[in-house]
């Protein structure tokens, strides 16, 4: 296929791990795929083999026609062939130069009416009125980083590679520009590749989640289903919340949402009251089961449902239930054993509205 | 006061700084990124100067600049006449004197740049030329300053290489320090003090200089 681009490569590190990648992202429109996992888990690595700035020992990079890596036949594009927008964890700008030097960097070629309009463009875009003639060391964490996005797409890049993209910012201004990267990612006609570790950003940003852990790949596929249903205990441990639903706002009422789900309706605690479309995360030891019918209690939602399995972990049970949608709950062995669950058991599971966490999507 | 031995020594002084630039900046910008296993040779070639007794390394140059050697020979046969005991060896031999004094500096420099900002660059489509010239070198600018501020004053006191190399002609290879040298063995102290104190009174305003620009001296070698 033309529009796709595809990467299957290994990199060593002497006397470290093995780093090995396996991705496909379609090219010429908006789609963020996040690469996911613990620090140390090879994720940069990945991204820095992209934008040629490490040489992987065996593998292939093929983007839409061309060829960037082949070690078959030993092609190695340089960076700078490559188009790609990279934005580095701390943002790299340019000390020596103002903010519209630094945005303007890359594109000197243009004549001066051209690059002032692309330089208009990008403040607008970034919302950096007024600032063209400061320093980096005179910005904001939350400005430098729009800066340094400003500077990566007034070029016009064919790929956006994302290192970290927040983890710079502290948490409020973290939590204020994830909904505008969102926003702005969307508006890319490109696709991006994000490396986070933090699971709220992953589900924020993500068409598409690849969990990597150790040097490996070891799930990809939309965010809600690897979230909910990990391939193995490996990517349950790395993705730590294990139920993620999409829904969709079907009624609100005194700061709380309703929603929809399978049929089933769901309260949730609501700090925003916008949006209509999110995904829902239940954590598991937010989950209480119960035998038999719906008790009364302060919970808001109780789900009848049936259990479907039972795994021991330790000193507590994982159960996954299926109220229309599959559902894990984290109960000691010693409750599984009193309520005798099994799969097949009725049980009513309780969330609480304030232990479901909602993502804009 | 006789002048001609100062200006010959600003001369040499100021094209020796000039060629270091232009020689230095790639040897530095090598000895910065390369990955070359053998490198630290190459880094110790460059520090000789440093070390080696000037005597040994201007015998060295007036043999590598004589009739009788490659180089000489391909000289004469290009300009027309020998190289050595010209003001163009003596050229040569400061040049080589001189190398670590800019090598090191900028070296120095070049490698307290981040690399990030260097692979932001590059990333961004820039060439590793042009990235060299818009980033490492303006991020680099005082350790470029200091180093052709420290080859410029090192030649300017160059003695035992004068010497070996060019010899003492007068307005050809008589340069500030072979002057003081000849007057004081011609007991003629209070000519070799009024030279003297101009170089000393420069030298000291060379250093201040350097200071002034970076706090701390340069290391040997640039801390990677």
């Amino acid at each position: 296929m033309a529009d796709e681009m595809t990467a299957d490569f290994e990199k060593r590190y002497n006397g470290g791990p093995t780093i090995r990648a396996a991705l496909g992202l379609p090219v010429g429109r908006s789609h963020v795929t996040v690469l996911f996992g613990p620090s140390g888990a090879g994720k940069t690595t990945v991204l820095r083999c992209l934008a040629g700035l490490e040489r992987p020992e065996r593998g292939r990079v093929r983007f839409a026609s061309e060829t960037w890596v082949d070690t078959d036949v030993g092609v190695m594009a340089p960076p700078q062939a490559r188009g790609v927008g990279y934005l580095f964890q701390d943002y790299a700008l340019f000390p020596h130069l103002t903010v519209a030097g630094n945005i303007t960097y890359a594109i000197h070629d243009l004549d001066s009416r051209e690059r002032r309009v692309r330089l208009d463009e990008m403040i607008r875009l970034l919302r950096l009125e007024g600032l063209e003639d400061r320093r980096p060391a005179q910005l904001s964490g939350g400005q430098q980083q729009r800066v340094a996005l400003a500077r990566v797409l007034a070029r016009r890049p064919r790929l956006l590679l994302l290192d970290e993209p927040l983890s710079a910012l502290d948490a409020p201004t973290r939590e204020q520009l994830r909904g505008e990267l969102r926003a702005l990612l969307r508006g890319q006609r490109m696709p991006t590749l994000c490396v986070t570790h933090d699971w709220v950003e992953a589900l924020t940003l993500a068409d598409q989640v690849a969990v990597m852990a150790g040097g490996r790949i070891l799930q990809t596929g939309s965010p809600d289903s690897v979230f909910s249903r990990p391939a193995n205990a490996e990517v349950a441990a790395i993705v730590g919340v294990e139920t993620v639903i999409a829904g969709k706002v079907v009624g609100r009422q005194d700061g709380l949402a309703a929603f929809d789900v399978a049929g089933k309706q769901l309260w949730a605690v609501e700090a925003s009251g916008k949006g209509e479309a999110f995904y829902l995360c239940i954590r598991a030891e937010d989950v209480i089961l119960e035998i038999g019918a719906q008790p009364s209690s302060s919970a808001r939602n109780h789900l009848a449902g049936r259990v479907t399995d039972v795994r021991p972990a330790g000193p507590v049970s994982r159960v996954a239930v299926d109220c229309g949608f599959a559902l894990t709950a984290l109960v000691t062995r010693q409750a599984a054993q009193d309520l005798a669950l099994r799969p097949g058991t009725p049980v009513t599971a309780t969330v609480k509205a304030s232990a479901i966490h909602l993502i804009p999507r | 006061m006789n002048w001609a031995p100062i200006v010959l020594t600003l001369k040499l002084a100021g094209l020796t700084a000039l060629i270091l630039v232009a020689v230095g900046m790639p040897i530095a910008y090598w000895l910065t990124y390369s990955r070359w296993r053998w490198k630290f040779l190459a880094e110790s070639v460059v520090a000789l100067p440093l070390v080696l007794p000037p005597t040994v390394l201007g015998f060295y140059v007036l043999v590598a600049v004589g009739p009788k050697s490659p180089l000489g020979q391909g000289y004469q046969a290009l300009v027309g006449h020998p190289l050595a005991f010209t003001f163009e060896g003596l050229l040569f031999a400061s040049v080589l004197y001189s190398l670590p004094f800019a090598v090191q500096p900028f070296a120095s420099a070049f490698g307290s740049v981040d690399p990030k900002l260097v692979e932001a660059s590059w990333t961004l489509g820039i060439s590793r030329l042009a990235t060299f010239l818009r980033v490492t070198l303006p991020l680099s600018a005082a350790g470029v300053v200091t180093g052709v501020v420290l080859s410029f004053a090192h030649t300017m006191g160059e003695f035992g290489v004068v010497l070996m190399v060019g010899g003492n002609i007068p307005g050809v290879t008589r340069t500030v320090s072979i002057d003081i040298y000849d007057e004081v063995q011609a007991l003629n102290y209070a000519g070799a003090a009024e030279t003297a104190l101009v170089l000393l009174i420069f030298s000291f305003v060379v250093l201040s200089v350097v200071y002034a620009l970076n706090r701390n001296m340069w290391v040997v070698w640039p801390m990677r």
